[in-house]
Formats: C-alpha cells, sequence, structure tokens
C-alpha cells in the first residue's frame, strides 16, 4: 500500500532527514558570494556558487557578529553552517552561522606556524623581555603618521611626563608594510631612542598582518632598545605582541607604560623634601644634645667656645637654608605652592628657635664667666699655680701672686695680710 | 662647593641622586656640615627635578632615511 502525504508532510519529512544528515550539519562549505542582500532586519541573504553549482543562503543577524567583514557580492569565503530546509517554499538553503575570507585559513596557519617555531627559538621566552626605561627622553614610534595611533601617544605623553617624541612613518598595512616597520624599527635604533612603540589600530586579519610576518618579529628581537607593541584591538594577539617587550593593549596605554605620570613624581619628589627637612631636624637635635652633655661638663670657658660655634653653626644653616629654601621658591610651580609652603617653615621655624636657644644659654654661661667681671673693673687673684686665691688663709706675706685684670696679668708680692671677721 | 653640575644632569640621575642623599640624611651618620651640604645638594636636585617637569615645549618629530641621509621635520598631529 503506497503512501500518501501531504506536501507539508512531505517537506518536514526532508527537514527532518536534512537535520540528522551528518554531511549536511556543522560543516565548512567553500564558494564565491552573490546577490549578497542585507534586510532592515539585519539578516543577510546571499548565494554561495562555485563553477558548476549555487546555494541559497542566509546568515542572520545574531550571527553577524561573529564575522569582523562585509558580505559583498564576488567576495570568495568559507561559511560555516548547516543546511535546512524552507517547508512553505520547498527549497532548502544554507544557514551560514559564521564565515571567514577565503585564504584566511592559510593565514591563520601561517600564524600559527611561525608562532610555534619563534616560541621554540626562546623569543617569546619571560626571561628576553627588558624592563622598560622609567625615564625616558625620547620615544621611538613606529606607526602611520595619519592614524589615531600617533595622535593618542602625543597626546597622552604630553599630559603625564614632557618627552620628545620622533615618529618613523611607516605603512602598516598591505603590500610591503612588514617591510615598512622593519625599516623604522631599525632606523630608530640607529639614530637612538630610549624606547619604541610599534602599533596600528583594529582591523582583520589581512589588516594586522604585516605584525604576524617573521622579519617584523625578527626586528623587534633584535631591537637594542625596548619594544612596546600596541597592535589592533584588545583581543587580538600578533606575533609581534609576542615578541614585545611589553604588549599594549592599545596606544594610550603604550604611551602611558613608556613614561611615569608627573603628578605621581611631584608626589615622589615632595616625600623626599619632606624627609630631609625630617632628617636635618634630627641631626640638629643630636648636636643640640651632645651640646648640653658637654656644657654640663665642660669648663666655663671651653664651653662658652662651645655655645659661641654653635651660634655661628646655626646662623650658618640658617642662612644658607633660608638661601636654599629662597632659590627653591623661585623655581616653584604655583599649584603646588600652597603643599610646600607647609613643609620648610617647620624647618626654618625649629631653627630659630634654635638659635634663640644658642643665644641665651651663651648669655647666661658669659654671666657666670669670672672673665666677664673683669671687664667691669674687677681683678681676681691667682696663685703660681695658676688657681684662684679666694681666701686670705692661703696667702703668705712675701709670696708672689698672679694679679688677673681684663687685658693682662700681673705679677704681684703680699706685703701684708689682713683677715675680715664679718 | 656649588651645586651648578646638577643643571646637566639627566632626570633619571638626579632622580637616583637624590634619593641616595635622603638615604645619606637619614642615616645619621653625617656632622652638621656634611648633612648641610646633602641638604643643599639634594634641593638643589629637586628643583632641577621639577624645572625638567614643568618643560611642556617638547618636540615631535619624524624622521625618515632618505638617500641624502636621515631627514628630520616638525610632526603636526591633527589635533594637536
Amino acid at each position: 500500500m503506497t503512501e500518501t502525504v501531504s506536501v507539508t508532510e512531505l517537506n518536514t519529512r526532508v527537514k527532518e532527514l536534512f537535520s540528522r544528515s551528518e554531511g549536511l550539519n556543522d560543516i565548512w562549505v567553500a564558494g564565491e558570494l552573490s546577490n549578497v542582500k542585507r534586510y532592515s532586519s539585519g539578516h543577510y541573504y546571499f548565494t554561495i556558487k562555485d563553477s558548476g553549482s549555487e546555494i541559497r543562503a542566509v546568515m542572520f543577524r545574531s550571527s553577524r557578529s561573529r564575522i569582523d567583514f562585509e558580505p559583498a557580492d564576488s567576495l570568495k569565503v568559507q561559511a560555516f553552517g548547516h543546511v535546512d530546509m524552507y517547508v512553505e517554499r520547498g527549497s532548502y538553503q544554507f544557514i551560514a552561522e559564521t564565515m571567514r575570507v577565503a585564504g584566511t585559513g592559510d593565514l591563520y596557519m601561517q600564524y600559527e606556524k611561525l608562532k610555534k617555531q619563534l616560541e621554540a627559538e626562546g623569543l617569546f621566552d619571560s626571561a628576553r623581555k627588558r624592563p622598560l626605561p622609567v625615564y625616558p627622553k625620547v620615544i621611538g614610534v613606529v606607526t602611520s603618521p595619519s592614524g589615531a595611533v600617533i595622535h593618542d601617544i602625543i597626546t597622552t605623553t604630553r599630559r603625564r611626563f614632557p618627552v620628545d617624541i620622533l615618529l618613523a612613518p611607516a605603512q602598516v598595512q598591505g603590500e610591503g608594510a612588514a617591510v615598512s616597520v622593519v625599516a623604522g624599527i631599525q632606523l630608530l635604533n640607529r639614530v637612538g631612542v630610549d624606547v619604541i612603540i610599534v602599533g596600528r589600530g583594529g582591523g582583520s586579519i589581512e589588516d594586522l598582518w604585516a605584525f604576524n610576518e617573521e622579519p617584523v618579529a625578527r626586528a623587534i628581537a633584535a631591537s637594542k632598545v625596548p619594544v612596546i607593541s600596541s597592535v589592533g584591538h584588545e583581543t587580538d594577539f600578533t606575533i609581534a605582541d609576542f615578541v614585545a617587550d611589553v604588549r599594549a593593549a592599545t596606544p594610550t596605554a603604550a604611551a602611558e607604560l613608556a613614561v611615569r605620570d608627573r603628578h605621581e613624581v611631584i608626589r615622589q619628589l615632595e616625600d623626599c623634601v619632606l624627609r630631609l627637612n625630617k632628617a636635618l631636624t634630627a641631626v640638629s637635635e643630636r648636636q643640640w644634645a651632645r651640646f648640653r652633655v658637654l656644657d654640663s661638663r665642660l669648663a666655663p670657658k671651653r664651653a662658652q667656645e662651645m655655645v659661641g660655634m654653635l651660634v655661628l653653626h646655626l646662623d650658618e644653616l640658617s642662612t644658607r637654608l633660608a638661601a636654599a629654601l629662597g632659590n627653591r621658591v623661585g623655581a616653584m610651580h604655583r599649584r603646588f605652592a600652597r603643599a610646600e609652603g607647609q613643609l620648610d617653615p617647620a624647618v626654618r621655624t625649629m631653627l630659630v628657635a634654635k638659635r634663640a636657644e644658642a643665644a641665651a644659654a651663651s648669655a647666661r654661661l658669659e654671666a657666670l664667666s669670672p672673665y666677664s667681671v673683669l671687664g667691669r673693673g674687677y681683678s681676681f687673684v691667682a696663685g703660681s699655680d695658676g688657681r684662684a686665691i679666694t681666701s686670705v688663709k692661703g696667702l703668705t706675706v712675701g709670696s708672689l701672686v698672679i694679679v688677673r685684670m681684663r687685658d693682662g696679668r700681673a705679677a704681684a708680692e703680699v706685703k701684708g695680710k689682713e683677715e675680715y671677721h664679718d | 662647593m656649588t651645586n651648578d653640575d646638577v643643571q646637566q644632569m639627566s632626570f633619571e640621575d638626579s632622580m637616583k641622586a637624590l634619593e641616595t642623599l635622603v638615604a645619606q640624611l637619614e642615616g645619621g651618620q653625617l656632622d652638621l656640615d656634611q648633612s648641610l651640604q646633602v641638604y643643599e645638594r639634594a634641593i638643589a636636585l629637586r628643583d632641577h627635578c621639577r624645572k625638567i617637569l614643568d618643560e611642556s615645549d617638547r618636540k615631535v618629530q619624524t624622521i625618515m632615511a632618505t638617500a641624502a641621509g636621515d631627514q628630520r621635520a616638525d610632526f603636526k598631529d591633527v589635533d594637536g
């Protein structure tokens, strides 16, 4: 008994057959695009054909993000997907889930091969990576003179740190790009820069291809100065990125890696000044403490000299410090005037206080010194041993004594003596 | 002793020298006069670094190898 089915049933059975057939699912089909139409829904409808045959195909909007090129007529592609039955029309079509431009597959293979080879040679080893200079004076850049890359690098470095930029204009895609990039790297090495940024903006694998070529990889590896790579978008990894000393996700990031932020550097400088001031204060405190010990131990005359020297020292310290601070104030940038104003007066105040303290101590010692009263008409008497004689009890008539006056001394003979009894 | 030589020093050398002097002064092994010399030199280095940091006029040039040698030219950034 032969079976009679509706058209719908028939087409539904074919659809099921297709969906179960291994040879029609998850396959790559190669051909040329034609009749490409993009609908407002975002879906693409086109024909894939070769010299002998053709098939209707569709790429839904949800799959569009998987490809990095715009489908166009006569483009040779490889489309990945499955064959599906359109039941209502009784026609079948290819549902393209992703596509690649023909030849790209070869590029991927070349990429993988070169990557393996260079990796085996050790060109990607972390031990080969050189540290970037902390304060480069000249940054070399190898990129297109008209692209966003050089603009971003100039803008970013200008914002962060004063540095010269030397651009070796290079062709960054198409025939001859690799040669051009290699020449740029070698030229900058020859004229001497502190670090090199090599890069270009985003694009398809073909656009970025120069940075996957062996000569570029070798030139980066041979560079005498460290190389920062910035090729394509964050998700693109080229061979150049693996060989470079540092890989930056964007040109801005590359510039940020190349130079420090001046505000950060200024903070570090101010921290140094803070530490200097603290250390100098400590030195001065120690000096002062030492003087105090001497003061208590030494004879008044010696102590007085010490005080005198210390006052001199402090005066000098104060003057030189004021000069040092004064010079600096001249060079000070307005923005930081306030912060700096708070730092150094602390030291200045400390010095002024110390000097006053020293002067007072000096005056006190001077008042105590026996020599100071000599100026007021007093004199004192010493024995031949130089010791002061403070009582007539120690004197014998006829002995020799020394009379010490403000500006000299005289030898005298005791002619007689009388002791007071209060 | 003057600190005039500081003017000729690179930013990097100046920063390194400054750090060393700070550490020296903090070490506390110097007498007052030496401390003062170190302090003055450190301040001179700091001033020098700040002067470099405040320089805004930096060169942006292109360089190309030609038959007549390396040719440099000022580069004008589109928005710069």
